[in-house]
């Protein structure tokens, strides 16, 4: 069987593969931004005296770790119009990766929390820092050098994972992909050439992620 | 005048009672070191004097004013986080293993302390900061990370850290336990120095010399006690307490 | 609710037999990518440049693209290639060979940390590497990533649901025919959801009481 590969199709249509590219990214960006915020949240809801938020929150990260994340995407877009939640295609997206970036960023943020040295919170209260003084000035910026590298990894996963903005007819990447290969029937060509944009992407965002540690390690 | 008044001080931890009622007053300017085997509450009683533990029993006094409680009995209760936050700024502390915030230069980390609790603007605190890194020696290193210290600089920073804030009372527990020992010398000095300028002073300590030849007092720790305390060159040629002549004995003294 | 449980009456067998699938796949594909992983892991810690730089490329590339794209593209290419496998073979292939990438990073690591002195005491009484391979090394590796390797499982079964893409019919497929016919979103995608949810919690609790049963230490 002889395939002759056509590369014309590609050059043709590389705007929309980029364009898919970007969408993908600016979803991944939102989702982290948001899912920060939860994850910040469920995090320093732990370290709380009483023993409720930590319940809650536990429930939350476990309930979303062990659902697969298309599942919560359909039911965020299909199922919550349901009980009047009607979310459009790119909001419902973003909100449905974001809670899923949230339950795995808490785990990472405690961990980055329980990285803070017993004795460094002792120094600070000592010198007469209040609580909230001590998680602005003492705590945070600890906190977010070690969690850096974990930071870095969930952000190429959440990048991966927008891949699934396709099944609910979001023209991002794998979208074009499939697009492309339907229309034009190029197999090859449409897929090589997402795979190698996904791929030098996420190898980008390594190295510069690779960098950004070396400039700041950890504690 | 007395400056510090524990009175009746217990603590326990769960079931475990580590002091069991602790009676000790410290003058204006005066160098107290307290010394003990393990385990015998040196350390937790500094940690119930500057509130970093609570207590279950007895008032701690520091200046005339109560800190850490009100009321007695059973109308005893601990002030709220804000107040305690700042009786805890009234004493200052130095770590057995320095505890220098690891995100802020030398400069920064002495700086912390009088911008965001004595609430000074940021150019006289750095004036303020400077100064102090000039007295322990450590000026050309203000805005060397605590990494790029070594632990007798870092413990220097330290001090310097503590005693910018102007406290009425300066804690140690063993800061000199963690270094090398050509690098304790020098933390050593610096509390000479600090001791000849009037600083009050409650050391917990394991270097026996240091705590005879520059502590006006000395206090014997055991079982969460105080066994035995007295003029420092007194107590440690004529100890009265036997397990205090054991544990000097074991200390080659 | 009485509603519900007359359609979940109806759907019974088509739920029933898309868990199935989903357990089997994912079963399938773990043990199959595992093995591909075992080689993998092997090649990458003690091989030589190249057998290494092949292998460490291909772990890489596999990793760096999302699993939809890698199931797509195999889909797709194997279709237009003449191969013709069904949605469920098709699937099997590209999970296998997810976990496999995933599973040789993970044993490469495990390997990598076993201290070289253990190969030394195997040379010490006369085995070959092989035999030090065997009987010395992956036995080690394996008690080490047991928790990693049952957490890989639980991210297979989550990837079990992307084959829908491609009409295998698995769980969540079999819940969006359902709803189709239906159109109760909110009951059957919220069952779908928890009926994941327990098989991945199981699948915690297994790994938790296989970690404390194979542990080391």
């Amino acid at each position: 069987m002889t395939y002759s590969f056509q590369f014309r199709a590609i050059e043709d249509n590389f705007d929309h593969f980029l364009y898919g590219l970007a969408l993908g990214l600016v979803l991944a960006v939102a989702a982290i931004l948001v899912g920060t915020l939860i994850g910040l949240l469920c995090a320093f809801a732990t370290m709380a005296k009483a023993r409720l938020p930590s319940r809650l929150v536990g429930i939350y990260v476990s309930a979303i770790r062990n659902t697969p994340l298309l599942v919560i995407i359909l039911f965020v877009y299909f199922a919550l119009p349901q009980l009047g939640i009607r979310l459009g295609k790119l909001e419902s997206f973003v909100f449905s990766l974001a809670i899923y970036a949230g339950a795995y960023l808490t785990e990472v943020f405690r961990a980055g929390l329980a990285g803070v040295p017993r004795g460094v919170i002792d120094a600070g209260r000592a010198i007469g820092l209040t609580g909230f003084q001590l998680a602005l000035y003492v705590i945070s910026p600890i906190m977010w050098r070690n969690c850096l590298p974990a930071l870095g990894t969930t952000f190429i996963s959440l990048f991966k994972d927008t891949s699934l903005a396709a099944v609910i007819a979001i023209p991002e990447l794998t979208y074009q992909a499939r697009k492309l290969n339907t229309e034009t029937f190029r197999v090859a060509e449409a897929w090589a050439t997402a795979s190698l944009l996904y791929l030098a992407t996420c190898l980008l965002i390594a190295a510069g992620l690779r960098q950004l540690e070396r400039r700041f390690p950890k504690f | 005048m007395t400056l510090l008044a524990i009175r009746g001080l217990t603590k326990n931890f769960g079931q475990v009672e580590i002091l069991k009622g602790v009676d000790l007053e410290v003058n204006k300017g005066e160098v107290v070191s307290i010394i003990g085997a393990s385990g015998s509450g040196k350390t937790t009683l500094l940690r119930c004097v500057n509130l970093l533990e609570d207590f279950n029993g007895g008032e701690i006094i520091l200046d005339r004013v109560a800190i850490g409680y009100t009321g007695e009995g059973g109308a005893r209760r601990r002030f709220g986080e804000r107040e305690l936050a700042r009786q805890r700024a009234m004493t200052g502390m130095v770590f057995q293993s320095f505890n220098l915030f690891p995100h802020l230069t030398a400069l920064g980390n002495v700086m912390l302390g009088l911008t965001k609790v004595r609430h000074m603007a940021k150019r006289e605190a750095q004036q303020l900061a400077m100064n102090w890194l000039a007295r322990v020696g450590l000026a050309d290193r203000a805005t060397h990370l605590p990494a790029q210290l070594s632990g007798g600089q870092q413990q220097r920073v330290a001090i310097a850290r503590a005693l910018a804030m102007d406290p009425k009372l300066v804690l140690l527990d063993e800061i000199t336990s963690a270094l090398d020992p050509e690098l304790v010398g020098e933390v050593l000095n610096t509390i000479k120095l600090l001791a000849k300028e009037g600083t009050t002073m409650l050391i917990v300590t394991h270097e026996m010399r240091f705590a005879r030849d520059v502590a006006h007092r000395t206090i014997f720790m055991d079982g969460g006690l105080i066994a035995e305390q007295g003029p420092s060159a007194s107590l440690f040629r004529n100890p009265k307490n036997a397990r205090l002549k054991e544990f000097l004995k074991r200390a080659n003294l | 609710m009485e509603h519900f449980l007359h359609e979940l009456w109806i759907a019974r067998w088509a739920l029933a037999q898309g868990l199935v699938l989903t357990v089997e796949i994912s079963v399938a594909s773990i043990l199959c990518g595992s093995i591909i992983g075992l080689f993998a892991g092997i090649g990458l810690t003690y091989g030589k440049w190249p057998l290494r730089l092949p292998i460490r490329a291909a772990v890489d590339c596999i990793r760096g693209i999302p699993v939809l794209v890698l199931i797509l593209a195999s889909f797709y290419l194997l279709t237009f290639a003449g191969i013709n496998l069904t949605a469920v073979e098709s699937g099997l292939l590209a999970l296998s060979i997810f976990c496999g990438a995933h599973m040789g990073e993970i044993i490469r690591g495990a390997l990598q940390s076993i201290p070289v002195t253990q190969i030394d005491a195997g040379r010490a009484i006369g085995l070959t590497f092989p035999r030090i391979l065997i009987y010395v090394l992956i036995p080690q590796a394996m008690r080490q990533i047991m928790p990693v390797w049952v957490n890989t499982g639980a991210e297979l079964v989550k990837a079990s649901t992307l084959l829908s893409v491609i009409g295998t019919g698995e769980l969540l497929l079999r819940t969006q025919e359902i709803v189709g016919r239906n159109f109760m979103t909110l009951e059957f995608y919220g069952l779908c959801g928890l009926l994941y949810f327990l098989i991945n919690s199981v699948i915690e609790r297994l790994g938790k009481f296989a970690s404390r049963r194979f542990a080391l230490q």
